[in-house]
């Protein structure tokens, strides 16, 4: 399973955040312009941490009857932090603070400063819950049972929320603290697990027990399924889009001397869009990718006349693009895609965290897979290595990137499954450049811990 | 409740006829199956009213000076537990039985997490409790389990009409997260182990 040369990158712990919970912790969510996170915590509550002192600054508490288990920021808030939570209880909560400095046009952030003052004040218990502090100011009710996950849209005015009830609600903020249900999406068979939206469309992603990915969006004024992606063999965990810009902020995809082949593959890609990560209980994370509608093509009606009613179809064509190198041996509960880096990170019930790299393939090998993951070789990302693509090698035939293992570790909350990795903007002093990102795990111990990538 | 149970007239096994230490021709001295025998390696454990309040500190693995655990010592955990319609317990019903417990060792010299596998086998093939007992041996033994182990507790293959569902619901942490939450269901759980102190 795991190859013999060791990944050429290494993660290191940079801190645990402090004091940890006693009790499981299921994810965190990176605030989207101030330096810190929310842990969606079992006992009820939900846990601000800063990313430049790693200390605790606030207990949300008193909404919930039962486990939250879902935790979501809304961006592009401007004078308060609005965070929403989903709970074991069959409800969400909408809560907002007032913050002093936030919401800086574009999410710009100064990272040495710490707006969060509400250390001290409230110290660990939470039951302190000042003027300063999260307010509890809407309840969303309507699922049947468990909330497992939320995401609000880019724009911030919609939230998808998504429960063991099978369904996934779509609610609409209309103005401050009312809101509308906009859909609720029966498709699924199972409980659904997780819920993403696109970048840049209103298009929303949802994972499920049962084995299946949808793809969801408006159709005139009623949201609808536009894509069903089968493959995944056991519970879809988690589903993610690629980041909006990755083709130009990659890096590892830029520069001079590409082949041919290769410039079409990215202007494929700029066509059909931000890709999707899926991982699963199957051991599998796989990629996605929407197969761009040829012009003209979408103005048709079923009998391939054209119509007048509809100017377009909502359904769209995804297809599995590749499957990231096997490299857990239990579930695996979350892939999370750098939108920064475009590198991937998974973990889950095995304890392990691993970082992914997708890059281009050298010409003649076509042994893709697993086993290609010894190949790697830290600096030689080169995209203009290997021997040329004859002509008749058209990346629809044979893949012409590849995803290796860059980085992995074992026991990261030691004995105890992580249920969650995202990845943040590095806030603390330790900094090594403007970018930098970390790696934020979740894990069943209560801790979260923050991993730097080096190498 | 008692004229709709599932299977009336269950086949029950002679306590004398189950697997214990001592029918095996004593490698060690114990006195008896499960009786505080794991009290010495986990912290007094309260899962049951607070699910991680003695785990927090537990993280720096002592684990590694404690002697292996063997199947016999996770069939002597379990077997106590009560079946949730009959006054019998899980191993003299043969639900479970010691040649289907499965310990795997870690995976790779660097993975600290070890595998029990254990396979139970309703009474009969539509028994609608097998989740509740499936349920039932996941708990008690991620009680009284160190953490270093996983837990996985699946219908034995062909002994149940719906085995791919409830093996589908009991592998779901998040499922069994949640259900340790209900209280209805807790209940029947609490009455089911209370027969393994």
């Amino acid at each position: 399973m795991s190859t013999s040369a060791p990944p050429p990158r290494e993660l290191t712990p940079l801190a645990t955040l402090h004091p940890p919970s006693t009790s499981r912790t299921w994810m965190t969510s990176p605030h989207p312009q101030l330096p810190m996170v929310a842990t969606a915590c079992s006992d009820k509550t939900v846990r601000i941490y800063s990313l430049t002192s790693f200390t605790l600054l606030s207990v949300v508490s008193g909404g919930h009857k039962r486990s939250i288990r879902s935790v979501a920021w809304k961006p592009g808030t401007r004078g308060e932090s609005v965070l929403a939570t989903g709970s074991f209880d069959a409800s969400a909560g909408i809560w907002r603070k007032y913050e002093r400095n936030a919401g800086a046009e574009g999410g710009v952030v100064r990272d040495e400063e710490d707006y969060t003052d509400g250390k001290g004040e409230d110290g660990e218990d939470g039951d302190a819950d000042g003027d300063e502090d999260y307010t509890f100011s809407v309840l969303l009710d309507g699922h049947e049972s468990e909330i497992k996950s939320l995401a609000f849209s880019p724009g911030g005015n919609l939230l998808a929320t998504c429960s063991r009830d099978k369904s996934v609600w779509i609610w609409e903020e209309l103005e401050d603290d009312n809101f509308e249900t906009v859909a609720v999406l029966q498709e699924h068979e199972g409980d659904v697990k997780c819920v993403a939206w696109h970048p840049n469309e209103e298009l929303l992603a949802s994972a499920s027990y049962d084995d299946t990915v949808r793809l969801w969006r408006e159709d005139l004024d009623d949201w609808g399924q536009c894509a069903l992606l089968s493959g995944h063999g056991g519970t879809v965990w988690w589903v993610e889009f690629e980041g909006a810009d990755m083709l130009g902020a990659g890096g590892m995809f830029a520069g001079e001397g590409l082949r041919e082949g290769q410039r079409a593959l990215l202007e494929e890609r700029e066509r059909a869009g931000p890709r999707l990560v899926s991982c699963s209980d199957d051991l599998t994370i796989r990629i996605w990718r929407r197969i761009p509608k040829a012009r003209g093509e979408s103005s048709r009606g079923p009998n391939g006349v054209p119509s007048i009613l509809r100017t377009s179809s909502i359904e769209e064509e995804w297809v599995e693009e590749s499957q990231l190198p096997k490299a857990h041996g239990r579930a695996i509960y979350t892939a999370a895609w750098s939108k920064k880096t475009g590198l991937i990170a998974s973990t889950g019930s095995d304890g392990k965290i691993v970082v992914y790299q997708e890059r281009w393939k050298s010409g003649t090998s076509d042994t893709g897979g697993p086993s290609a993951t010894s190949e790697v070789n830290g600096e030689a990302m080169d995209t203009t290595d290997g021997t040329p693509l004859t002509p008749e090698e058209s990346w629809k035939d044979k893949p012409l990137t590849e995803w290796v293992v860059v980085a992995e570790i074992e026991g990261a909350h030691g004995v105890f499954e992580v249920n969650h990795v995202c990845w943040a903007r590095r806030c603390d002093k330790g900094k090594r450049s403007s970018g930098e990102e970390v790696i934020v795990s979740t894990g069943d111990d209560g801790e979260v811990k923050v991993w730097t990538l080096n190498g | 409740m008692e004229a709709n149970k599932d299977n009336a007239n269950p086949t029950i096994l002679n306590q004398s006829d189950l697997p214990s230490r001592r029918s095996d021709s004593g490698v060690k001295k114990r006195d008896d199956g499960g009786t505080g025998l794991f009290d010495s390696l986990v912290p007094a454990y309260t899962y049951l009213n607070d699910p991680f309040a003695q785990q927090a500190s537990s993280s720096d693995t002592d684990d590694d000076s404690v002697e292996e655990i063997d199947e016999q010592e996770i069939y002597d955990l379990i077997s106590t537990i009560s079946d949730p319609e009959h006054p019998l317990s899980l191993g003299s019903l043969a639900v479970v039985s010691l040649p289907d417990i499965h310990i795997q060792p870690p995976s790779s010299p660097r993975s600290p997490i070890s595998t029990v596998l254990v396979e139970i086998t309703p009474t009969i093939t539509h028994c609608s409790l097998a989740t509740v007992i499936g349920l039932g041996v996941r708990v008690r033994l991620e009680q009284s389990l160190p953490p270093r182990f996983r837990v996985d507790v699946r219908i034995k293959q062909g002994t149940h009409s719906t085995d791919e569902a409830v093996n589908k619901q009991l592998g779901d942490k998040e499922r069994v997260a949640a259900a340790l939450e209900n209280g209805t269901l807790m209940g029947v759980l609490k009455k089911m182990l209370s027969t393994c102190e």
